[in-house]
């Protein structure tokens, strides 16, 4: 290769990936000593090695996509308060900072800095989403970032190996799960642990003063194949726009790609002003989430690192929605936040239509105010997806999320802890958008509340105003709507459910890709035989003719 | 004298290990495996190592049988036309599965598809709570019309019955799965509650659906086979290994087919338990390395760790959550795409990888000279010297060097830049990386410490790879037991009868009394038991578990209940079971110390048989290579003069110094230099690795 007398490829491959095995042994240790649900089973969280000079060597294999790229700004503003030379073995740094961190005061990034013979040899950094960090809770009602809960600035939680007690009394207070938030920092703390040993093991073991060298060479390699890929991309400047639900009014977000040769700058100039209400999103998460949408396009097997987002340029306007500052709240800043990775899909279409994908008809997180039937105050999430967007020659999933990825709750398992019951769960025909390749359908989710008290559900619903769009001639699909008593609510807000009464969540479904005249007659017939269209559809959209159509559904 | 003999079904070949319980000798045989009907190969195989081997088959009194039967046909999709009858409004769970993505970053993620068809399952009123309570009674006319229709119309073999709740209360599955069996006698039925009744609509489902999808092929399949060994005289007990490394009689394993699956890997693992006991070695990794994959498992106290989830048919590239999931008791294993057939090649990082996709068996590596082209694991390990082109699979097969090494030169070593030796490495480097890697992290999420344990090691490449594997692990000693090829046979000959079943019912332990306690696990009990009373054990040993854990967590612990046999034992059990959760808790994660009350989400009772004893000393049937001369073999950075041994040629006492190659028919040793060896009385070779040598 072009890198003579360094790391050949042999040894590159196997230090590299043992490097991601040390990220993904600290996250087990992470996941098995947590305490609360949200990190072990959702897995909102994130580990990275970092290198003496604070480039990202290597990341945990199940990161979010939230995550990408995030944790060396990070460390840059740890370091910025807390100097290199300041720092001392056993010094555990964190902050949960919106705008240094990960865009919500939810997520909190703890960094410890790995001490070999006296020289710091690099940082190990783990970022999960605690349970509670006090303020009106997980959502978008807050109308100041004070609002929000505790704001913890760059500080040290452990000195020397010692825990700074005031610090963890501080933040005891402010939380409404003390014992898991504490389980869940301590377990933060230990990973890191974890991680130090392991990286110094590593290094022992393949002789390695300095990380350096290593460090280079990988995020060399992976900036060379993005670069590679972007490359083959043809240069030109392109623009999108998408508008999306806000609060009261639409929003609208856009973007501005330039492909220039080995480099890709997004601007997200012309995109809405920031709303007081907590969808506001940090540049921070708007950056992770962009350049998550450009790894996919270009090299979605490969590892994260710094290197794979070196030629990604990314700037949004400081008054607007995707770069607000504080004290504007960011609460749910991933409402707004996820919609960037359709946004930049459909921006770089004509660009790569082999890679992008149609919108996701995306999540409608669903929180359940209330009680159980044994009388006992509950909350509770239920996640409920829409299908996934097509992509060339490749149907979405039905009922399938994306960007997000949050597992949906089982039948039985939601029945037994919350007394709710679900009436029905079924796939809903044609509401994927119709194209080439067809998108993932929704599906409808009836609950009746038999829980014997009121229910409040609020609800974030996306995707009730405007669809999941499709692309190249692919049909949208169908919007998202929420009924009580088969009446129509709004899709974002705080409804009452009394006993006994029926909530039913229509999701929506994925944008389609291509033409659907020219989706192979076979996959229309298949999807005819299992019910997935309607005849009608057969026949109008896809140009079915009538008795085949009849044919077809007849022999399910 | 009496004789057990174990048959092992794998893919290309059918494996039998025949052991004499007088004398303690084991004689092995191979041959073919014949996919259209695979009970004729055990049947032929039968009768000719017991012709070879001057046994009558009256004084064969068990035959231990494994086989992927069930998970082939699963994957290859052969199963019988299947219908499904779910609870009224839930007929596309299969379709939707768990709603998430396996991968972040790629969007073109696969799933597979449900075994049965949307078109083919049909909604009957009926509710059941989560309670047990009957909401609204099953509507039976409801079931006739629609298994009538799917009859008629789609001619279906086998029916899932798979209603809400049914593992809280199972009365509307019976009722309609005994008016199917009353009016539709032909259909084979499965019921989601009967086959493994755990909370969790989605597995439990899917694992029903296999039930009934698999069972008309393995109900004659095992029918065929007990008439074929009956025609030759058998008389004794023929037994069928499952995936928990128990073993179960024809009846049961008729009734529950999905049970069956995986059990050749399972009996591999069950295998490096016994070698451990035998050794006094209580903790080790059991390694198997084939033609398309690696299969690895913990072993902790001479027992191979179990778990209750398993994923059939990957579709995407070996991908964890690209499978069809199925919740049963399983011997907790790793799979990873790395095997002999591996294809090698440089990604866009410019890196060397290895898998998962593979040449297969056909064409396979270039080095087999059957039209394969592309570099593979195999094609490496000849370039370096440690596979003999001259003595592949004992002779019997011929391997091209020539196009072994071109093949590495032009997809390995001409994109990277390297010398073609190098790239050789590169490749069998990386292949033992991942391995190793694959172990780690399994280690490190089952709080396992391996770097005090040993590893047995077998399959086609396995001892191959073992010791820089273990090098890279830091495991101090490598066991790699005589008839390495035919692992899985002689561990099903070391499987004990033993049946588990579950319940899933989430009960506060505060509001529990002993008597509570007492009446959950009681019928769990009296269930296990009857299985192996009717498997004619008049005493089986009982094992309680509870999955366990704090209210409100998303994570259960499983908790064993010290005592568990008797009455008593459980009562006194009861009484500190806060005190057994939280030890255990300790033991898994860190130290807690929280006070939330703690919950009971499933009961899980195993009656088991008594260990079958396997004390053989030796091993005959592989055949004899023939001489062997010193060849140059790579090591790291040189290749060195390197010594070849003949395994058969050992014996007990024999001690080999590295770097060595030790070669038997159906593998390879390779031992590194300063790496030492010594044979034991069982013929096992055991190496320990060379002092204080990290990578």
């Amino acid at each position: 290769m072009t890198n003579p007398g360094a790391i050949d490829a042999v040894s590159l491959s196997i230090m590299w990936d043992r490097l991601i095995g040390i990220t993904d042994e600290i996250i087990s240790a992470l996941v098995r000593s947590s305490f609360s649900t949200i990190v072990r089973e959702s897995g909102d969280l994130s580990v990275v090695v970092l290198d003496a000079e604070g480039n990202s060597v290597a990341q945990g294999s199940y990161s979010v996509p939230s995550f990408t790229g995030t944790a060396a700004p990070t460390l840059r503003h740890m370091l910025a308060k807390f100097p290199p030379e300041s720092l001392a073995p056993g010094d555990v740094v964190a902050t949960n900072d919106a705008w240094m961190g990960t865009g919500h005061l939810f997520d909190i990034n703890v960094m410890r800095p790995v001490f070999r013979e006296g020289r710091i040899a690099g940082y190990t950094m783990s970022i999960t989403h605690l349970p509670d960090i006090g303020g009106l809770g997980f959502g978008a009602a807050a109308s100041e970032i004070f609002h929000e809960g505790l704001r913890l600035p760059v500080c040290k939680l452990m000195r020397r190996g010692r825990l700074d007690e005031p610090m963890f009394d501080v933040i005891r207070s402010n939380v409404r799960v003390p014992e898991q938030v504490f389980g869940d920092l301590m377990a933060n703390i230990t990973c890191n642990e974890v991680g130090a040993r392991q990286l110094l093991e590593f290094m022992d073991e393949y002789g390695l003063d300095d990380l350096a060298p290593l460090s280079a060479a990988i995020r060399g390699q992976s900036e060379r194949a993005i670069r590679e890929r972007i490359a083959a991309l043809p240069d030109g400047t392109y623009e999108g726009a998408i508008d999306i639900e806000g609060i009261d009014d639409p929003l609208r977000l856009a973007c501005r790609a330039e492909i220039a040769g080995r480099e890709i700058s997004l601007d997200f100039s012309g995109t809405s002003p920031p709303v007081d209400r907590g969808i506001n999103v940090p540049f921070c998460y708007t950056r992770a989430m962009a350049c998550y949408a450009v790894k996919c396009l270009t090299v979605p097997e490969m590892p994260n690192n710094e290197g794979a987002v070196a030629p990604i340029r990314v700037s949004a306007p400081e008054d607007s929605i995707l770069n607000a500052q504080p004290p504007h709240p960011t609460g749910g800043r991933h409402v707004t936040g996820h919609m960037v990775v359709p946004l930049v899909f459909r921006t770089l279409a004509e660009a790569a239509p082999g890679q992008v994908q149609a919108d996701c008809g995306m999540l409608n997180i669903v929180t359940f105010q209330g009680a159980r039937p044994d009388g006992h105050p509950m909350s509770t999430i239920y996640f409920s997806t829409g299908g996934f967007g097509a992509l060339r020659g490749f149907d979405g999933a039905d009922t399938i999320p994306g960007p997000s990825n949050m597992r949906a709750v089982p039948v039985e398992m939601w029945e037994s802890l919350t007394g709710i019951t679900i009436l029905h769960k079924r796939l809903l025909p044609d509401t994927s958008g119709h194209g080439e390749a067809r998108g993932g359908l929704g599906q409808e989710i009836e609950f009746r509340n038999d829980t014997g008290s009121p229910l409040t559900a609020f609800c974030v619903a996306p995707r009730s105003e405007f669809p999941a769009r499709g692309l190249f001639g692919g049909g949208d699909g169908s919007r998202r709507t929420i009924l009580i008593e088969g009446r129509p609510v709004h899709p974002k807000g705080a409804h009452t459910v009394a006993p006994g009464q029926r909530f039913t969540m229509r999701d929506a479904g994925g944008g389609g890709f291509g033409d659907p005249a020219d989706r192979p007659r076979a996959k229309v017939l298949a999807d005819l035989g299992e019910g997935l269209i309607t005849p009608g559809a057969a026949r109008e959209v896809y140009g079915l003719d009538p008795e085949s159509a009849t044919l077809a559904a007849g022999a399910r | 004298m009496t004789y057990r003999l174990g048959v092992d079904i794998g893919g290309t070949f059918t494996d039998f290990a025949l052991f004499d319980e007088g004398g303690g000798r084991i004689a092995v045989y191979k041959r073919l495996t014949t996919p259209a009907d695979p009970s004729v190969a055990v049947v032929e195989g039968t009768a000719a190592l017991l012709a070879r081997e001057n046994v009558p088959m009256a004084e064969v009194d068990a035959i231990a049988h494994g086989t992927t039967l069930v998970t082939n046909s699963i994957i290859e999709r052969r199963g019988a036309t299947t219908g499904m009858l779910v609870t009224e409004g839930f007929r596309d769970l299969l379709d939707m599965g768990f709603e998430q993505r396996y991968d972040l970053f790629d969007l073109r993620l696969r799933w597979p598809d449900p075994l049965v068809p949307r078109r083919r399952r049909r909604e009957v009123r009926e509710r059941i709570a989560s309670d047990g309570a009957v909401v609204e009674p099953l509507d039976l006319g409801q079931v006739r019309e629609s298994v009538r229709d799917l009859v008629d119309s789609a001619a279906i073999e086998a029916l899932a019955i798979c209603f809400l709740h049914a593992y809280a209360n199972p009365a509307h599955e019976e009722a309609a799965g005994a008016l199917v069996r009353r009016e539709f006698p032909g259909l084979h039925v499965s019921r989601s509650a009967d086959v493994f009744a755990n909370m969790r609509e989605y597995e439990r489902w899917t694992t029903a659906t296999m039930n009934a999808y698999t069972q008309p092929m393995f109900d004659r399949y095992v029918e065929r086979l007990e008439h074929g060994l009956a025609a030759l005289g058998f008389t004794g007990r023929l037994l069928l290994m499952t995936s928990s490394g128990a073993s179960i009689v024809p009846e049961t394993a008729r009734r529950f087919p999905v049970r069956a699956l995986e059990s050749g890997p399972a009996a591999g693992a069950l295998m490096s338990a016994c070698h451990g006991r035998a050794l006094g070695l209580p903790d080790l990794l059991s390694f198997d390395m084939g033609g398309t994959t690696a299969k690895g498992a913990l072993i902790r106290g001479f027992a191979p760790l179990k778990q209750y989830d398993l994923e059939v048919g990957r579709v995407h590239e070996y991908k964890r959550g690209s499978g069809l999931p199925a919740k049963l008791p399983v011997i907790d294993m790793i799979e990873i795409g790395s095997g002999g057939g591996s294809l090698a090649r440089v990604d866009e990082r410019g890196l060397i990888r290895v898998g998962p996709r593979s040449a297969g068996a056909d064409p396979g590596p270039a080095c087999y000279g059957r039209g394969g082209t592309g570099a593979t694991l195999t094609d490496a390990n000849v370039v370096l010297g440690y596979l003999d082109p001259d003595f592949f699979l004992g002779g019997e097969m011929r391997l091209d060097a020539h196009a072994a090494r071109a093949a590495i030169e032009r997809d390995v070593a001409a994109p990277t830049g390297l010398d073609p030796i190098r790239a050789a490495w590169g490749v069998h480097e990386i292949a033992s990386e991942d391995v190793a890697r694959a172990f780690r992290i399994h280690a490190s999420e089952r709080g396992f410490d391996y770097r005090n344990s040993s590893m047995v090691a077998f399959g086609g490449s396995g001892p191959v790879h073992a010791l820089a594997i273990a090098r890279k692990l830091r495991i101090p000693r490598v066991v790699f037991p005589i008839g390495a090829g035919v692992m899985s046979a002689l561990g099903l000959l070391a499987s004990p009868l033993g049946f588990e079943v579950s319940r899933s019912r989430r009960v506060f332990v505060a509001g529990l009394d002993a008597g509570e306690f007492e009446r959950n696990l009681a019928p769990l009990v009296e269930e296990a038991s009857g299985f192996l009373h009717r498997a004619g054990v008049a005493d089986p040993a009982i094992v309680c578990r509870l999955d366990m854990r704090y209210q409100g967590q998303g994570y259960e612990i499983e908790v064993t209940v010290p005592g568990g046999g008797s009455g008593a034992g459980r009562a006194e059990a009861f009484s500190r079971l806060g005190e057994l959760f939280r030890a255990k808790y300790a033991e898994i994660f860190a130290e807690t110390f929280l006070d939330e009350p703690l919950e009971i989400v499933s009961w899980k009772v195993e009656a088991a048989g008594a260990e079958a004893a396997l004390g053989y000393h030796g091993i005959r049937g592989g055949a004899r290579g023939g001489a062997k001369r010193a060849r140059r073999v790579w090591f790291g950075d040189a290749f060195v003069e390197c010594e070849v041994l003949d395994r058969y040629a050992l014996e007990a006492g024999a001690a080999v110094e590295g770097p060595a190659v030790i070669e038997e028919c159906e593998s390879t040793c390779v031992l590194g230099p300063g790496d030492r060896a010594a044979v034991d009385e069982r013929l096992n070779l055991v190496a320990e690795l060379a002092d204080g040598e990290g990578e």
